[in-house]
């Protein structure tokens, strides 16, 4: 609280002078004592409110990026300051209420958002080249459940997703209800019964009465398991599994995408690695690599085949160090920290190039160092302006221009706030934080 | 006298003349642009567009074995002559990614939803204009016509001031644009090349007639020139309409491109690249929520001036203009819903993730908040309706059964806000023991919340049949049969709405989507017939005392600016949605975003920034509606001129 008021004060100071001035001029010009009493309690509320709006503001900077949960209680201090403003100056009561009101309304509405569970979305996963034509029927699998689950393990964690995004419709639990797409437990066994199904007409593509009959001209229909879920893979829409077309097409078009093409976009080397974890999970025997890329080259044209190397794969990952989404250890490797400096609590961090980064001491001090010039106010915008422009304040005794001054096109925002959130965290005379609160 | 006579039919053969001249001119960018949009057209019906074929002819000259790469459409399926570049694929350098030291994403956002905000307040508030001065028109009662015509003045001089802080912030966002997210403008631009000049000659066109028809309004005030001039508010609106339309189709070709091959090549059909799967999804929407924003931005000024006033006229005055800017907001809020189910069904036929992403995904969370403000909406409406029959002789009679409406419109609000479906960490989901919660996952279906939010607005309509009687009561023949028949209609459209929410439960969620029909079925009979019949009850009407305008409690105004408020809250929020269901994309699947800034923010995050778009707006608008009180007071009054934005005297009915 301290340390909000003097913010406060430090950042409203001229307006509280104007105030004190103007209470002495209303007591050397009101010569009626009741106007002049009048005047002085009206320059005292409006005191109060200044008060109130400045703390309300260095609350809403202190705690922007940070304790965000906080921020609705700068919204209903100026609510309360409005209404007092409307109460005590008639003249501009009616716009000081309503002011006040919606500020009020804009207060509820953002702790409501603020109070229910936060979900962020992250980065899109970044591409890694991966040689599955070498791997172990094991290891496919392993990497399948990695494409449609999002990492090794997660098949059994409810709601996981991967790249594949295929849990979003399709059950992959036995009795699990699907009720957006078929459940693919057993699809192995089922596969080889779908293309007898009265609708699938084998080796007779024509007499489909689906809205796309083949993969592509001249590409027939399945004859083998798996070939069927190639196709499926391939084009959707040439055999619907009944009650699960798009609403109103009769079956006669599946909503869901051809998985080579955006937004999806797998490769036929990720698509092996996924048919083969659907046998593989099963306790099955799995096609080779070389049978599944074959079933799939019969229905994905050459120049429709995604490639892992492609142009926009290494524009996509962007040249990023690190994204954010890595624990918190990995997190300083990745950007490259630990050579330079010591961080308490980072096994390995204990370079002696760059100041021992204690932030949540050192940056309060580095503040108030008359030498500082940068444009932070707060340890939290101190910290992130040391690693976008570390030249903007040198602690003393180390060399300028020794730190990368890139770092801001290397680490992505979110990275540079884990980073930030775990350097504040260090102060001199306290335990260390838990690495797992930053992972 | 007969040459005075001719005289003054020589001046209004000139006015006519110029006036239609005027529309000619007005009206050129769209013929400009048919014969471009015919074009454009072609190639679906069997060929390239004429700037593709001249092309192809002059290569042809050249040599005839130079060919034209054909490529094929996204979404229309369709071959086309590839003549654009293909999407960049952008790295997070400052060449793609340029910024300053703040997150640009947030920059574009404010500088995007302040433009839209006040854009959709210009485009809403003329249509209420042209529907306030034909009722004026229309009017036989000559005061009332009076008033009414008055009140389309109001509305207009409020807009003017803002339609150029609309242009200004327009022109920030190109800056915004252009200064941080270069390449992906560039892009877009190049694919709207077509018509971009068509926009910007419609602007001209719009900011032409809007002054014409305001500066206008003295000196067209009577009979031909009257009509002329309520005409020109048909030509404004239409012009207005073709705009956002226009603007809408890039932000629909954001989310569901068109026209473009995978890698973004424009094909030469800029009649794909703008009717995307969600174009007109989004038009309906877009005019609908505008219409209820603008209204609501009205009623807040009204409410302004109410709560400021000096004297009883003023009060009376500011409480009409009040009711009147609410009754029209709310008249376009009650189909909002139904434009928003049906945007969802295209979203969902367009991409299953998309629209699992929206309302069971990552997304999810926000449309909770969505649901509790449209019923905040709905019950701040309701307040006000029956806080306004406090004004009425008779309006008394209908207080005690008010507790009944709350209780219906409360359980209706927990119904429709209940979660069946949530995003959850798996410590979450492993404590809970699966996604749905073991008691609460029973509830919350979608038949359930839609009976919640068709109980909702059933009531807003009883409520508003209430208030249209609140002063008077049926006096025709058939009024009892008249009203054990509407009683009766709307007790069956509650059971029906009750019993099909909870059938849901009992059948397979496939099945369960289609109980939507009988519901919303019930209410829109509700609302019209309901309506119609009692208007045509009321043909014959005992009168039991006049409208008391200004004779309102002040706290019902704070319900028409929690009204405001929450309408602009509520667009914030949903086009933060709209926005991010695109995910790390700039174009939906065809141009990838690699800024730092590609992840989604949490929902409170979303929800601050939403707050502050919101109060930055509301700051700004006060200030326009003190710079249009400024200018009414310095404005020459002639004497034989009736004032402009005086008080008309309180109507005896409405």
């Amino acid at each position: 609280m301290v340390e909000l008021l003097t913010e406060a004060i430090s950042i409203g100071w001229p307006a509280f002078a104007f105030l004190i001035g103007l209470l002495f001029y209303f007591q050397a010009k009101a010569t009626d004592p009741v106007q002049k009493k009048n005047v002085t309690f009206k320059t005292f509320i409006g005191m109060l409110c200044a008060l109130m709006a400045f703390i309300a503001i260095a609350n809403y900077k202190n705690n922007f990026y940070g304790e965000s949960r906080l921020l609705p209680v700068s919204l209903v201090m100026i609510t309360c300051l409005a209404y007092i403003m409307g109460i005590y100056f008639t003249n501009i009561g009616a716009l000081m209420k309503i002011g006040g009101f919606m500020f009020f309304v804009a207060a509820a509405l953002s702790g409501y958002g603020n109070w229910l569970p936060q979900v962020e979305g992250g980065f899109p996963p970044p591409e890694v080249k991966l040689d599955f034509q070498s791997m172990t029927a094991q290891q496919l699998g392993d990497e399948g459940e990695k494409i449609i689950f999002g990492g090794l393990g997660q098949s059994k964690v409810q709601g996981a997703i991967g790249k594949g995004q295929c849990p979003l419709c399709h059950g992959f639990n036995q009795g699990f209800l699907s009720e957006r797409a078929p459940n693919l437990w057993d699809v192995p066994a089922r596969a080889e019964e779908r293309l007898k199904h009265e609708k699938y007409h084998m080796n007779d593509p024509g007499s489909r009465d689906t809205v796309q009959k083949e993969a592509f001209e001249g590409s027939g229909t399945a004859t083998t398991g798996q070939e069927y879920i190639a196709e499926s893979h391939a084009c959707p829409s040439c055999f619907v599994v009944p009650g699960f077309g798009v609403k109103g097409t009769n079956d006669k078009e599946s909503p869901m995408p051809r998985i080579h093409k955006p937004p999806i976009s797998l490769t036929l080397g990720e698509l092996a690695a996924v048919d083969t974890w659907l046998y593989v999970r099963e306790g099955k025997d799995a096609p080779t690599y070389e049978e599944i890329q074959a079933s799939y080259e019969k229905f994905i044209p050459e120049a429709d085949r995604p490639q892992a190397s492609a142009d926009g794969d290494e524009a996509a990952a962007g040249g990023v160090l690190a994204t954010g989404e890595e624990p918190i250890t990995d997190l300083f490797m990745k950007a490259g920290c630990p050579a330079c400096h010591t961080i308490p609590g980072i096994e390995g961090a204990t370079g002696k190039v760059g100041p021992l980064l204690m932030e949540g001491s050192n940056a309060p001090k580095r503040l108030k160092d008359p030498g500082y010039g940068g444009h932070a106010t707060s340890a939290r915008e101190y910290i992130t302006e040391s690693i976008l422009n570390p030249s903007m304040y040198v602690v003393k005794d180390f060399p300028d221009n020794q730190m990368p001054k890139d770092f801001g096109l290397k680490l992505s925002a979110g990275a540079v706030n884990k980073i930030v959130d775990y350097l504040s965290s260090l102060k001199e005379g306290q335990d260390l934080p838990s690495l797992e609160d930053f992972n | 006298m007969g040459r005075l006579t001719s005289g003054r039919a020589g001046k209004k053969f000139l006015a006519v003349t110029g006036l239609f001249a005027m529309g000619v001119m007005l009206l050129l960018p769209i013929f400009v642009a048919l014969p471009a949009l015919a074009g454009g057209g072609a190639p679906a019906a069997g060929g390239p567009p004429p700037d593709v074929v001249a092309a192809q002819e002059a290569e042809g000259a050249e040599g005839e074995e130079a060919k034209v790469e054909i490529g094929r459409d996204v979404y229309y399926k369709t071959e086309g002559p590839v003549v654009g570049a293909p999407a960049p694929k952008t790295q997070d350098t400052a060449e793609f990614y340029p910024r300053y030291n703040f997150e640009s994403r947030v920059l574009l956002w404010v500088a995007n939803q302040q433009h839209l905000y006040y854009g959709s307040f210009v485009l809403a508030v003329p249509i209420f204009c042209m529907c306030i001065e034909f009722a004026g028109l229309l009017s036989k009662d000559k005061a009332m016509a009076k008033k009414y015509d008055q009140l389309a003045y109001d509305f207009i001089k409020i807009s003017l001031t803002a339609y150029s802080l609309t242009a200004i912030l327009g022109g920030i966002l190109i800056f915004t644009f252009l200064t941080l997210y270069p390449a992906f403008f560039g892009y877009l631009s190049s694919i709207f090349r077509p018509v971009m000049h068509i926009y910007a000659l419609m602007f001209v066109a719009e900011s032409g007639t809007l002054y014409i028809y305001y500066y206008g309004w003295d000196k067209m005030k009577e009979g031909l020139l009257k009509w002329l001039h309520a005409s020109m508010s048909v030509v404004l609106n239409v012009i207005g309409t073709v705009l956002m339309f226009l603007a809408n189709s890039w932000i629909g070709f954001m989310m569901s491109p068109a026209g473009v091959d995978e890698q973004g090549r424009y094909l030469g059909n800029i009649w794909h690249v703008i009717h995307t799967a969600l174009w007109n999804p989004l038009n309906v929407h877009r005019i609908l929520g505008n219409m209820a924003f603008g209204g609501g931005v009205v009623a807040a000024y009204a409410a302004y001036r109410f709560l400021s006033a000096k004297n009883d006229e003023e009060r009376a005055h500011y409480d009409w203009m009040g009711y009147i800017a609410m009754a029209l907001g709310v008249a376009f809020l009650i189909p909002l819903p139904f434009a928003g189910y049906w945007l969802m069904r295209e979203v969902y036929a367009y991409r299953q993730q998309m629209g699992i992403t929206l309302m069971g995904g990552l997304l999810a969370w926000l449309f909770i908040i969505q649901a509790t403000m449209i019923g905040i909406l709905f019950l701040t409406t309701n307040y006000y309706l029956w806080q306004a029959l406090g004004r009425m002789t008779g309006g008394e009679r209908f207080q005690r059964y008010i507790k009944y409406f709350v209780f219906i419109l409360v359980v209706g609000l927990l119904v429709f806000i209940t979660p069946h479906t949530i995003v959850m960490t798996p410590a979450e989901l492993k404590a809970m023991g699966g996604q749905q919660h073991p008691v609460l996952g029973n509830y919350g279906v979608m038949s359930a919340k839609n009976g919640g939010i068709n109980a909702i607005i059933m009531t807003t309509i009883a409520s508003f049949i209430w208030y249209q009687r609140g002063n008077r009561v049926p006096a025709v023949k058939w009024a009892k049969f008249g009203n054990i028949f509407l009683i009766t209609f709307f007790v069956v459209a509650h059971l029906n709405n009750i019993w099909v929410a909870c059938y849901g439960y009992f059948i397979p969620a496939n099945v369960r989507i289609g109980l939507s029909v009988p519901q919303v079925a019930g209410t829109l009979s509700c609302l019209f017939f309901g309506s119609a019949l009692n208007l045509a009850m009321l043909k014959q009407s005992r009168e039991l005392g006049p409208i008391r305008w200004g004779q309102i409690a002040p706290r019902s105004q704070y319900a028409l600016i929690m009204l405001a408020t929450a309408f602009t809250w509520m667009m914030g929020l949903m086009g933060y949605i709209r926005s991010s269901v695109r995910l790390f994309w700039h174009v939906n699947e065809i141009m990838r975003d690699n800024s730092p800034w590609a992840y989604t923010h949490t929902i409170g995050f979303g929800a601050n920034v939403i707050s502050f778009n919101v109060l930055f707006f509301w700051i700004t608008i006060m200030f326009v509606f003190w710079l249009g009180a400024l200018g009414a007071k310095k404005a020459p009054v002639p004497a034989t001129q009736p004032v402009p934005g005086a008080a008309p005297q309180p109507a005896t009915g409405h």
